[in-house]
């Protein structure tokens, strides 16, 4: 009959549909209830090479403590955003973070999301910059170093200069006059590399010139606020940079990594980057890399990779046993091995540097040049993205009314 | 409320012996529902507003707003709404009409609609990655074309650059809702007698003459829904700006969906946020409103 | 037949477009099944042609954002978050269209108001109240999230449907005296096939392609959903198109394929003025 036809295709519809959502509803549960990989979760910015080289001391800490360590690597804008939304929520699905921002830090230590290390580690050890960049007003300290990273100048191939007569410039016109000559050069595409997808390449590049053009002092007073950004020191600065840029002396920003790689194979003849540049694999030999400072600066940048632990961590003393290894001399004194690592403690011996990475200590441990923090790491919040977003801008579009507006928008949000 | 109600007023009718089923009934059906939209939807919509009065725990009035329209970031966001409105409306809207007419009369037409249509089912994020590809220097068709027209050497990244980066995510927007647009002007079409066309033809009058005097008031209906829904689509873009240029560069393509998501979740500064959210749904209401109000009067 | 010149320039229209129309996805399914290196040089030249599957293993098996993974999570999201809701609207709708009760159009005006909401507009209570409840990166907050949202329009959409429907039916069954429930699941439910198979395909394709919610309430990186896991691969290494274009073709052909198969519901039930969005 029609009607017990119409009740049975329903019921069956209605069974179906039951089934179904029992079925997802149990898969949910069991996927989010699934246990977590035993041991330690470390988060952090690395990828590719860095990464494979924190691997390894991860592993020899396995080896010594018995603790599995799970390691994920993020992009900027991941562990930036994504941290301190995991944290808000009172939960973390790490253990012990690692990141270049000392006032993210100390944000999040302010609304009480972090466990306190001061009694982890021996305040000593470290130089005390690194150390008061994240202690707050009472004294307590919140992150230990782990990796120093400068960003000592502009990297070239020393044969790429050599086989071309190029010099290592001294001063800010032979600057000039060499990215002019290095433009002659046949299969170079621009003298200057950029790089892009994150936005620090384009930040560090632009701060070496604001100290190299301005002194380090003007980087620390827009840091701490009492320059504007629209005033005539800056606009000075940035108007020698927009000069450069309008010249065609800089290339199109493009991935940062895959630019290294590119400078290599000298389409680019010089690349503003940091010290971790000496363990990419994309440089073929290392022998063969040399830097020279922003000529006649008397600062340079220094980022210092900080481990945190999130307050909210199942695996405390164990987080806390990683903190105190990454922080301490042996761990570090591997790194260093690596390559591209500058190390915090100061336990650290002078002879575990390779021959580039102890140039870069050393320039940056000169009395003549003060280290200072990363402009935006240091300021953080939305002027950070703003600052990357409007050196983008101003790198695509070199106009004067671009340098403007670019001006008026960062002194907004820094102000 | 509906003045031109077609509909019948159906609810059924009974003796007298079910006057308690007939409060309690209705109130079982309708609880899950209530439920659900009064946790989930009503009572966020109202924390929201009172949330952009308030600024770290304190009330700041009409602080948040005014602070708001002096920022230059919200103020490009509201002017790139502004001309994705004036560009993308006029033209999804047009091409949607075109294509609508002319499918109905080629053969595989039905085909080729629900190519054009495809658009409106994809994830927004691959739309952003389908942009950011067919407007690469070097992998996208753009700037084969334009090589290929002679055109070399205006060819880049158009997402990119300050200047065009904006236009370029309107123009793939245009190509992913056109779809909308036409398959409601089909249906449309589908609703003129042909009584009207006929006693036109008889008339003598021109296929030109038909269409605005004919085609087009009738379809006057869902004009209004295509307006509208473009428009508050156009309003809340964000997936596409987040992945195809993240509001770069300098804020040259952000939005004011996009400004809020910064706000809320970058610098957790929710009484901003929350600001921005209110004042795009004061507008999104305001423009649905309008338009369902044009609606009912016809 | 006299074949106009018309017809012939109307013809010709309408392929041109559809060439232009397709050729974004032509674009990316070739960029996807072919190396790197020729994307880069562009996928419309066939001079050097090779194949390769790189693309969608390299997406499938991505060390931040498996699409092995990052699927099924959107399956068990989309699921619940079509069929849950459903009932819940029909229910309502029933309500809405067979009783009188006081204050029902005004209660109806209120949902169809809600419509118009963006999803800016209760993201941040949102947030705050799955934080609360602790049901921040976990799929149930995203469920009734999704579901309570999409239930404004399913109501509108399912009262505007049983409103046309014969009440006769259901009339002769009160009188043999059926409660209500029974005419509701056993009468009205069967005759609603065609609505609630537009309200599935809607509701469907609406979440699986959602960004904003998922992106607000989901951090864990092992719970991400498809949606998210694209701008992660952009976000990590060079944008290798290959692989990018491999994950967009996995991630939209599910959408897709649910639009194909349902077609004409799907188109129906966004004409019926379905204010969805």
């Amino acid at each position: 009959m029609k009607k017990n036809a119409g009740v049975t295709r329903t019921m069956w519809m209605a069974i179906a549909v039951i089934v179904i959502v029992v079925i997802g509803a149990v898969i949910a549960v069991w996927y989010v209830a699934r246990p977590q990989p035993a041991g330690l979760t470390v988060y952090s910015l690395w990828s590719g090479d860095e990464e494979a080289n924190f691997m390894k001391v991860l592993e020899n800490f396995t080896e010594q403590t018995g603790i599995n360590v799970t390691h994920i690597g993020f992009s900027t804008q991941e562990l930036l955003i994504g941290v301190p939304t995991q944290l808000k929520a009172g939960a973390s699905l790490a253990d012990l973070v690692i990141a270049p921002w000392p006032a993210w830090i100390l944000d999040l230590a302010e609304d009480e999301h972090l466990v306190e290390v001061t009694d982890l580690i021996t305040a000593t050890k470290y130089p005390t910059g690194y150390i008061n960049s994240v202690k707050d007003t009472a004294g307590k300290i919140w992150a230990a170093p782990f990796k120093a990273s400068g960003k000592p100048g502009f990297w070239y191939k020393k044969s790429f200069f050599q086989d071309n007569n190029l010099e290592v410039p001294g001063t800010y016109q032979e600057f000039k006059d060499l990215l002019a000559d290095i433009m002659q050069i046949d299969g170079i595409e621009e003298p200057i590399a950029s790089g892009d997808t994150v936005g620090w390449p384009l930040s560090d590049t632009t701060e070496a010139f604001i100290m190299g053009l301005g002194g380090y002092q003007l980087q620390e007073d827009l840091i701490a606020g009492t320059v504007n950004w629209t005033s005539t020191e800056v606009r000075d600065v940035f108007e020698d940079l927009r000069q450069l840029l309008a010249a065609g002396y800089f290339s199109e920003p493009a991935e940062w990594q895959s630019q290294v790689a590119k400078f290599w194979d000298e389409k680019y003849g010089i690349y503003f980057m940091g010290s971790w540049i000496t363990t990419m694999s994309q440089i073929g030999d290392v022998s063969d890399l040399d830097f020279f400072p922003f000529p006649e600066t008397d600062g340079v940048a220094g980022s210092v990779d900080y481990c945190i632990i999130p307050k909210y961590t199942e695996n405390l003393d164990q987080a806390k046993e990683l903190l105190q290894y990454l922080a301490g001399a042996e761990a570090q004194e591997t790194m260093v091995k690596l390559g591209g690592f500058l190390g915090t403690n100061v336990d650290v011996p002078d002879t575990a540097y390779g021959t580039l990475d102890k140039k870069v200590l050393d320039f940056i441990s000169q009395t003549t040049v003060h280290i200072v923090p990363d402009l935006d790491d240091a300021v953080g919040g939305r002027f950070q993205t703003t600052f990357w977003d409007q050196l983008k801008l101003l790198w695509v579009s070199p106009t004067t009314g671009t340098l403007n507006s670019v001006l008026e928008a960062l002194q907004e949000e820094a102000g | 409320m509906r003045h031109c109600k077609k509909k019948q007023d159906k609810t059924i009718a009974y003796g007298g012996a079910e006057t308690k089923g007939r409060t309690i009934t209705p109130l079982v059906f309708l609880i899950p529902a209530f439920l659900l939209v009064t946790i989930f939807v009503l009572y966020p919509v109202v924390s929201t507003v009172s949330l952009s009065l308030f600024q770290d725990s304190k009330f700041v009035g009409f602080n948040n707003y005014l602070e708001l329209f002096g920022r230059r970031s919200f103020s490009q966001a509201l002017i790139h709404n502004g001309l994705w409105i004036l560009i993308h409306l006029p033209l999804s809207v047009f091409f949607g009409l075109l294509l609508a007419v002319l499918l109905r009369q080629v053969k595989g037409g039905a085909i080729i609609k629900s190519i054009i249509f495809l658009g409106m089912v994809i994830p927004l994020v691959v739309g952003g990655i389908l942009f950011r590809f067919i407007y690469d220097t070097d992998a996208g068709v753009v700037n084969a074309l334009l090589r290929f027209i002679g055109l070399g050497s205006i060819a880049r990244s158009w997402t990119f650059y300050p200047d065009t980066a904006l236009i370029s995510l309107i123009i793939g927007t245009i190509w992913i809702w056109t779809g909308f647009s036409m398959i409601v002007y089909s249906a449309g079409l589908e609703g003129i007698p042909i009584e009207l066309y006929e006693a036109a033809k008889i008339d003598g009058a021109s296929r030109w003459k038909t269409f605005w005097r004919i085609t087009v008031p009738m379809l006057r209906p869902a004009t209004i829904v295509v307006v509208t829904m473009t428009l508050l689509w156009v309003l809340k873009v964000f997936d596409v700006v987040y992945v195809a240029t993240f509001g770069g560069p300098g804020g040259a393509s952000t939005v004011m969906a996009f400004e809020m998501y910064l706000d809320a979740f970058q610098a957790f500064n929710f009484g901003r946020a929350s600001a921005i959210a209110t004042i795009l749904t004061l507008m999104t209401f305001g423009f649905a409103a309008y338009m369902v109000n044009r609606m009912a009067k016809s | 037949m006299k074949i106009r010149k018309s017809t012939i320039i109307a013809h010709a229209i309408a392929w041109s477009v559809s060439l232009i129309w397709i050729i974004p996805f032509l674009g990316v399914f070739m960029a996807s099944i072919r190396p790197f290196d020729e994307v880069l040089s562009g996928w419309w030249n066939f001079e050097s042609f090779h194949l390769t599957s790189q693309g969608y293993l390299g997406a499938w098996n991505h060390p931040t954002a498996p699409l092995s993974r990052a699927m099924l999570n959107s399956l068990i999201v989309t699921i619940p978050s079509t069929f849950l809701p459903i009932l819940v609207a029909a229910l309502a709708a029933y309500a809405f269209a067979r009783f009188k009760f006081p204050s029902r159009d005004l209660l109806f005006l209120l949902i169809v108001l809600l419509q118009t909401v963006p999803q800016q507009m209760v993201i941040i209570p949102i947030f705050n109240l799955m934080l609360r409840l602790g049901l921040l990166n976990n799929y149930l907050g995203l469920i009734l999230l999704h579901s309570s949202f999409g239930l404004p329009w399913m109501i509108l959409f399912l009262r505007n449907f049983f409103s046309v429907l014969p009440v006769e039916v259901e009339e002769a069954a009160r009188i043999d005296g059926a409660s209500y429930f029974k005419i509701f699941y056993k009468i009205v439910l069967p005759m609603s096939l065609p609505a609630l198979a537009s309200i599935i395909a809607l509701q469907f394709v609406w979440v699986w392609n959602d960004f904003f919610f998922a992106l607000a309430l989901i951090q864990n990186p092992r719970l991400k959903l498809a949606t998210q896991a694209i701008p992660v691969m952009i976000g990590r290494y060079e944008i290798n198109w290959t692989i990018i274009s491999a994950a967009s073709i996995m991630v939209m052909i599910i959408p897709v394929v649910v639009y194909v198969v349902l077609q004409r519901y799907y188109v129906r039930g966004l004409v019926a003025g379905a204010v969805k969005g």
